[in-house]
């Protein structure tokens, strides 16, 4: 007895501390968790005082056993916990002991009804949400996930420290692509690196409204995406990447098909290729990799997926990202030097010749008119 | 070469004969025709190819179909261009064969003798013009402009509509090269036509003559007064002193 009196009186103490840390928060948090720790503070201690224990669980109707253990201490590093947002801000339901009766027949059931608590404070992220691939497909699929399939329930942890951890929440169902991804230049450098610059997941897919990658408007889409890191010259030239890729592709033949099917057919399927068709998407490696889709090695069967056929000369058509030059493209270069200065000087001439011969006309007729 | 000669009787006065030359066959007007039409409608079916970027295009290639039928437009109009290009140059080839090819079209010196005279005649440092053949300097260089540009857009444009197999031949760096000729030669080539020959064939004087056939003898005295004595073996008198 004389331990439970000194563990609320030390709940307590905790809950006062954090509160006062909360209101140093941002003001739309600190105002969501003013309003929760007013209602809800000291019921994380009472309840406690049972789900404490380590041993405490139910059986559901499934069959399925549900453990009601809750950890004091992980709760305590939660994000929630220390604002004051305790126990009945998210379990309204349950306000005394002995609780009402649980209707849900598994704990699945039961995790999809309890994450509805998250929008009471979170709605513009659980309405964005509800916009992704993983709502959509959550009518059929019990799976797809919910909030807390991603942030935890109880134990929230900010889901982006370390940078790499947002890979790991997906890799618990993507775990094909995740392979793929840690083996890529992008996943490499982030996995055990921590570089904070290559793109996790979210940076191309989106956080809360992650959309189906396998659509029209994604593909569309795609060379902008990348474009938001290769064209960017100050990140690309930390690793002596050229970063005018992006405006020489849009250049291309392939670029100019693109751009086109965006600005007026965004919802008609294209074949021309975009980055990830030549680079891969999550498999992307260095173009000197010898295992690379692009490197020279392997570029004639890349060319292939598209272009069935061709002969190996097929592939120096492709200029690469490059800007015509002497060395690299020497055939498109006099051709440019050809129309770019002796063309003009030609076209030229014939318009001042015709120039000259208007004016000596005019002359001439002036000169008739006055005689 | 023919002279035809029509008399035409004016009421109330003397009886007046005006002869009128044949200065293209048959044949070559139908080809003017063949190269008039199939140039007009490479151009306007290629400019919007050249600008799909720009919103302009982007209205008449409305939908994704409407590309492929401009295309299908250009490759015939393209068909029809390379039949005139096989049989002018065959026509050539047989007639020179027979040593019977007019050199009335080849580039001789005494055209680098008129380009230079009409030079100094347009920057009033002499007053007599040129006189020229049957064909002048300055149309000499319509034909053979067109004659290399059409060579240009011709080959560029087989290779960019056959690339897989052009490839199978030649250097992949074949295409982008034949994608940039393609695309600047038709520009030069429209700018020319519009700068040169629709001046000298419109502005400067309207001449009929590659639809008609015919020219009458005021512009041969006038305008190829070479040829108006090689026809007629007179001295032309109707030349017009400073006149356009």
């Amino acid at each position: 007895m004389v331990r439970r009196q000194r563990f609320f009186i030390i709940s307590l103490c905790l809950a006062a501390v954090c509160s006062i840390a909360g209101l140093t928060l941002a003001f739309t948090e600190r105002a969501h968790a003013d309003v929760l720790s007013q209602t809800t503070q000291g019921t994380e201690a009472y309840c406690l005082s049972c789900h404490s224990n380590p041993d405490l669980k139910m059986t559901l109707p499934s069959g399925e056993e549900l453990s009601l253990y809750i950890s004091a201490e992980d709760l305590q590093h939660s994000a929630h916990s220390p604002l004051g947002i305790e126990c009945e801000a998210c379990h309204t339901d349950i306000k005394t002991y002995p609780h009402p009766v649980i209707n849900y027949q598994t704990s699945r059931e039961l995790s999809r009804s309890y994450y509805l608590a998250c929008k009471k404070c979170h709605s513009t992220i659980y309405e964005k949400a509800q916009d992704s691939m993983h709502a959509q497909v959550a009518a059929e699929n019990p799976n797809a996930p919910i909030c807390t399939d991603c942030h935890g329930s109880h134990y929230i942890q900010p889901p982006d420290e370390p940078r790499a951890q947002i890979s790991t929440t997906c890799s618990k169902c993507h775990t094909e692509i995740y392979d793929q991804y840690k083996n890529s230049v992008h996943g490499s450098e982030l996995i055990g690196k921590n570089n904070p610059d290559v793109p996790v997941c979210t940076d191309c897919h989106g956080v809360h409204n992650i959309q189906d990658p396998r659509t029209t408007q994604f593909r569309i889409q795609t060379p902008e995406l990348c474009a938001n890191c290769h064209a960017n010259a100050e990140l690309m030239s930390k690793y002596g990447l050229p970063s005018d890729v992006y405006d020489i592709y849009k250049l291309s033949w392939h670029g100019v098909d693109v751009s086109v099917y965006k600005a007026r057919w965004p919802t008609i399927w294209h074949d021309s290729a975009v980055c990830t068709d030549c680079h891969g998407i999550h498999d992307i490696l260095k173009a000197d990799d010898p295992a690379s889709s692009v490197n020279p090695a392997n570029l004639l069967a890349t060319c292939q997926k598209c272009h069935p056929g061709v002969s190996a000369n097929w592939t120096s058509a492709w200029t690469g990202h490059n800007k015509i030059s002497q060395e690299r493209t020497p055939l498109l270069y006099y051709i440019d030097v050809f129309y770019s200065s002796f063309i003009p000087v030609v076209l030229w001439a014939a318009g001042i010749y015709v120039l000259l011969q208007i004016l000596r006309a005019t002359v001439n007729r002036v000169k008739r008119s006055i005689k | 070469m023919r002279n035809t000669m029509e008399t035409t009787a004016t009421p109330g006065a003397s009886i007046r004969t005006e002869r009128v030359f044949e200065r293209f066959t048959r044949k070559q007007r139908w080809e003017h025709w063949a190269l008039f039409l199939s140039f007009t409608v490479l151009i306007l079916t290629g400019l919007p190819q050249k600008y799909r970027t720009t919103t302009w295009s982007q209205q008449i290639l409305a939908t994704p179909e409407r590309l492929y039928q401009i295309q299908t437009i250009h490759h015939i109009a393209a068909i029809v261009l390379i039949v005139l290009v096989i049989y002018h140059l065959i026509n050539a080839i047989y007639r020179m064969s027979r040593r019977n090819l007019s050199a009335d079209m080849f580039i001789s010196w005494k055209d680098f003798r008129d380009a230079g005279q009409m030079i100094t005649y347009l920057l009033f440092l002499r007053k007599d013009k040129p006189r020229y053949g049957k064909y002048s300097f300055e149309e000499k260089i319509t034909y053979w402009f067109l004659f290399f540009g059409i060579g240009i857009m011709l080959l560029s444009g087989i290779i960019l509509w056959f690339p897989e197999i052009i490839t199978r031949v030649l250097p992949g760096s074949i295409i982008p090269a034949a994608m940039l000729t393609h695309s600047t030669e038709a520009i030069v080539a429209g700018i020319f036509v519009v700068i040169w020959h629709f001046y000298h064939v419109h502005f400067q004087r309207l001449n009929l003559s590659i639809f008609t056939g015919k020219m009458d003898e005021a512009d041969m005295q006038n305008h190829h007064a070479m040829e108006y004595q090689r026809l007629t073996g007179e001295m032309p008198t109707q030349i017009e002193e400073e006149s356009s």
